[in-house]
């Protein structure tokens, strides 16, 4: 039993990572900068010194100014250090015009010489041809994002015309402007592009995202939400709350009915209430849940068709300091349509299974020696019966909860109930990542816990499992 | 009594030319809901395929200044390429051209066609149409857009999300299921430098065909480029294969090992299942920002294999101990050959029962995306997306009644066609 167990939680581990490396790869496909999103959100700030270390910083304190894994696979033609330049814009920038060109060398250059070239313009006085100025000021600001042949180009001969049209501009910034264009020109006059098909690998150890990410992970720091910059952890957990509610109470409705009529339905198979319950059970589960949240909030919590009985949205909006009670009934009558979306789905599901497995202990033969017994009916089906049957049942709580949490994410969406899945789609929507890709590392493990303990409560019941492997 | 013989006769003439299939579909139609089920599926397929002939803003044929036109066929030429519209036709929408004379299809909409006169309109509510022709029969939304029209191009996305996404997921799930279920954990031996090749060549293929080229697939013709890598690294897989057929008559690299496939499929099933898998799709569609209804189907596909897998795997772990497949290796057939050819084909029947209740939770995953407004593009008319709008406004009771009917009517039918073929496919049949 020991072995298999451990054996079963050891295969746990590469498991998670899988997982962890889609979550991870996933999260650096996203649109759009993480730094900018959580540390700049309304505007970048003009003073470019000012932003250049604001932006390290928090690139820093976020944790991305490392390379992004142990190791990387790529080609010859990039550098190994590429990740030092911080500005996702701006690496994005270079790392295009290396899969164009492919010499590092040159494109390094002439990223300095723009470099250069804004120092010497930040030297030159306000007073120096106010007009010229100002239009190369901002060019030279779009530069360091562009990588497209003809756009560089028309910016870079924007600036030319610019720096010539004033004698005093042109004395201080002329020469610097040929370099630029040189450097820009060298690019393309030398370029190798034959070095983008050499693979090369490259080691950057443990001093990576990666690591940094999911050792935090590991230990119960998911970061930072980049909308409101709170902790996702305390995001999740007030989250969690409701859905723990929303889906314990589904889940405990579910057993509560399902058991019972499963039951009945197997002892009396072939009548009647066997035939009804079949039919309408086949009927609620293939019922889309989202479909019947729907009716249920059109035709219920409206007066447009005279049956205003329930609230639509939320969980009451009584504040904390009500007593009580009050706020009990207030949260229990919000909950009844979202619960009974809920319930009547794994409702189907479970009853189903219960008939099944109590069908297979009828034709046992201890059932046969407990009536011949001269037992009652009652005490052979729920004594000797029911005990049995419940086994295949109870491994089924560990399979329905993952099942029921993704089935709440549409739920509690219709029902604005501030649960997981709400969060879920809300963050979505915000390009919120660190908090999506938490959840989904959560709802991973959650999935894979419930596997464990059903295999185990499963190992347990049936010795069989457990002596085979 | 002469008559009585031959009848006698005929029946069992035919019952000895009955097979395996012939005696499931008699018993899958014995199962009432199953037989009726799979007729609805055969109108929802017809539907889908003809949908452009039955709601279309333009007429099927008419007849303008003397020339004849088809115009709902003629759309297909000019999608091609090789036709052009006239000018007229581009100018003036064709509910207000003038005809000499007009067949219409029956519902004379198109599904994102707007109707700004006709907007939030109920079926029985007085529309402002021009004649009865023109009403729209299953009301409209906020936009003017009809609700009947919607519906047949929903039944197309839907059952085209399920029939694509369930092909992928055949596709990988034979492939492994059939490995792992034939091979078990000790059959499969390849030689060293088979394994070493292949993934030396799938490594070097990937990235020579789109790690090197990522600039011409980010800012070029993305999907040409895209698949031109992925033709190169199968070509490169292919080649790894012909050469290692050549290499493995050397001693030292010939020697074979034995690979655990089906512990491997069976982990690489369990890593699956543990994946949330709308999760999964939510964050995915997200993140690539472009939304399409192709990758959808792609995630389904590429999520929804396990299923068809391991049930690949249980018939071909019983089959595999068969006598005819005894029979075939005797007679010195290929293992490739056995498994594909002679394995494979007896274990469709489980297979059919996977595909059906995919279907199910495939065209489910894609209302509900679509109803979440996520993954699926927004001009884009679907059966969840009808129903997202009914939220908006409680009056409109056909938009919820409508739409989710239809999500409804086609998870039942595979539910059931499933449910039936389970009954008509039992194994014990076979005997």
């Amino acid at each position: 039993m020991t072995t298999y167990l451990l054996k079963r939680v050891l295969w746990f581990i590469p498991t998670l990572i899988a997982i962890s490396f889609l979550a991870f790869g996933l999260s650096k496909c996203t649109p759009g900068d993480p730094v900018m999103q959580a540390c700049f959100p309304e505007d970048t700030p003009f003073d470019e010194a000012v932003f250049e270390i604001e932006y390290q910083r928090c690139a820093q304190s976020l944790g991305l100014d490392r390379p992004a894994f142990y190791f990387s696979l790529s080609a010859a033609a990039y550098p190994d250090t590429l990740y030092r330049i911080q500005q996702m814009a701006r690496r994005n920038m270079l790392s295009k015009l290396i899969g164009q060109y492919g010499n590092w060398p040159q494109i390094e250059s002439y990223y300095h010489e723009i470099k250069r070239f804004k120092t010497k313009l930040a030297e030159v006085p306000d007073t120096v041809a106010a007009y010229a100025l100002t239009n190369v000021k901002a060019d030279i600001r779009f530069l360091p994002l562009q990588y497209k042949d003809e756009l560089v180009r028309r910016t870079l001969d924007s600036i030319g015309v610019q720096v010539n049209s004033d004698a005093a501009l042109s004395q201080r910034l002329g020469q610097g402007y040929q370099t630029l264009a040189g450097k820009y020109a060298a690019i393309k006059a030398e370029s190798t592009p034959g070095r983008l098909y050499i693979p090369d690998f490259k080691w950057y150890g443990a001093h990576n995202q990666y690591h940094y990410w999911f050792s935090r992970f590991v230990s119960g720091d998911f970061g930072i939400s980049l909308q409101d910059r709170r902790p996702v952890s305390r995001k999740i957990w007030e989250a969690l709350q409701w859905t723990l509610i929303l889906n314990g109470l589904a889940v405990f409705f579910a057993y509560l009915i399902a058991i019972p009529v499963g039951v009945y339905a197997a002892v009396y198979q072939g009548k009647a209430f066997d035939r009804w319950t079949s039919g309408l059970l086949f009927f609620l589960y293939s019922l889309p849940n989202f479909w019947v949240a729907t009716l249920l909030i059109i035709f219920f919590t409206n007066s447009e068709y005279g049956m205003n009985w329930f609230p639509a949205f939320g969980t009451g909006s009584l504040p904390d300091d009500a007593p009580f009670w009050s706020r009990f009934w207030e949260v229990a009558y919000h909950l009844v349509l979202p619960v009974f979306c809920l319930t009547y789905a794994s409702l189907a599901f479970i009853s189903r299974q219960m008939r099944g497995s109590m069908l297979e202990v009828r034709q046992q033969l201890y059932m046969r020696t407990a009536k011949a017994k001269g037992l009652s009916a009652k005490a052979v089906i729920w004594k000797h019966g029911f005990r049995n049957a419940l086994f295949p049942i109870i491994t089924l709580v560990a399979n329905i909860f993952p099942r029921v949490l993704t089935g709440s994410v549409v739920i509690e969406w219709i029902f604005n109930i501030y649960g997981m899945g709400w969060l879920t789609i809300e963050s979505i929507g915000q390009k919120d990542w660190p908090v999506v890709f938490t959840i989904m590392m959560l709802g991973a493990i959650v999935t894979l816990i419930g596997i464990l303990i059903a295999d185990i409560l499963y190992a347990f019941v049936d010795p069989r499992v457990r002596y085979s492997k | 009594m002469f008559f009585g013989r031959k009848q006698q006769k005929d029946i069992e003439e035919q019952l000895s030319k009955r097979t395996y299939w012939s005696f499931a579909w008699e018993r899958f139609r014995k199962n009432r809901m199953a037989l009726w089920s799979w007729r609805i599926f055969l109108v929802l397929l017809f539907v889908a395929f003809t949908g452009d002939f039955i709601a279309n803003d333009k007429p099927l044929y008419c007849k303008i200044e003397g020339k004849r036109y088809f115009p709902v066929v003629q759309d297909y030429a000019v999608q091609l390429g090789w036709s052009k519209w006239e000018a007229k036709f581009l100018m003036t929408p064709w509910n207000e051209q003038t005809f000499e004379s007009v067949f219409w299809p029956i519902i004379p909409y198109a599904s994102e066609q707007l109707d700004y006169k006709n907007t939030y309109k109920g079926p029985f509510d007085e529309q402002k149409v021009d004649s009865w022709r023109f009403r729209h029969w299953l009301g409209t939304d906020d936009l003017g857009r009809d609700v009947a029209a919607g519906m047949i191009a929903g039944a197309r996305t839907a059952l085209m999300v399920g029939v694509v996404a369930m092909s992928i997921a055949l596709f990988i799930g034979l492939l492994l299921g059939a490995l792992a279920g034939y091979f078990g954990d000790d059959g499969l031996k390849l030689s060293r430098i088979r394994v070493g090749l292949n993934l030396l060549f799938l490594l070097l293929g990937i990235f020579w065909g789109w790690s090197s080229r990522s600039y011409a697939i980010s800012e070029g013709n993305q999907a040409a480029n895209f698949f031109l890598g992925l033709l190169f690294i199968i070509g490169l897989v292919v080649l790894a294969n012909l050469l290692a057929g050549r290499l493995e008559r050397l001693p030292i690299f010939g020697k074979k090992r034995i690979i655990p496939i089906d512990l491997i499929v069976m982990r690489l099933i369990e890593m699956v299942n543990a994946i949330p898998g709308l999760l999964l799709i939510l964050a995915f569609v997200a993140a690539i920002q472009e939304e399409s209804i192709l990758y959808v189907m792609l995630l389904i596909g590429l999520l929804a294999w396990t299923g068809v897998a391991r049930f690949v795997r249980a018939e071909l772990l019983r089959i595999r101990r068969m006598e005819y497949i005894d029979a075939a290796r005797a007679l010195g057939f290929t293992q490739w050959k056995i498994v594909f050819r002679h394995a494979l084909p007896n274990a469709l029947g489980p297979v059919l029962i996977a595909l059906s209740f995919g279907m199910a939770g495939a065209i489910l995953l894609e209302a509900s995306l679509s109803f979440l407004n996520i993954g699926v593009p927004e001009e884009q008319v679907t059966w969840g997306s009808l129903l997202r709008e009914a939220r908006n406004y409680p009056k409109a009771w056909w938009l919820t009644i409508v739409p989710g009917f239809a999500i409804f009517i086609s998870v039942t039918i595979f539910n059931y066609i499933g449910d039936g073929l389970t009954q008509a496919l039992d194994p014990r049949l076979k005997e």
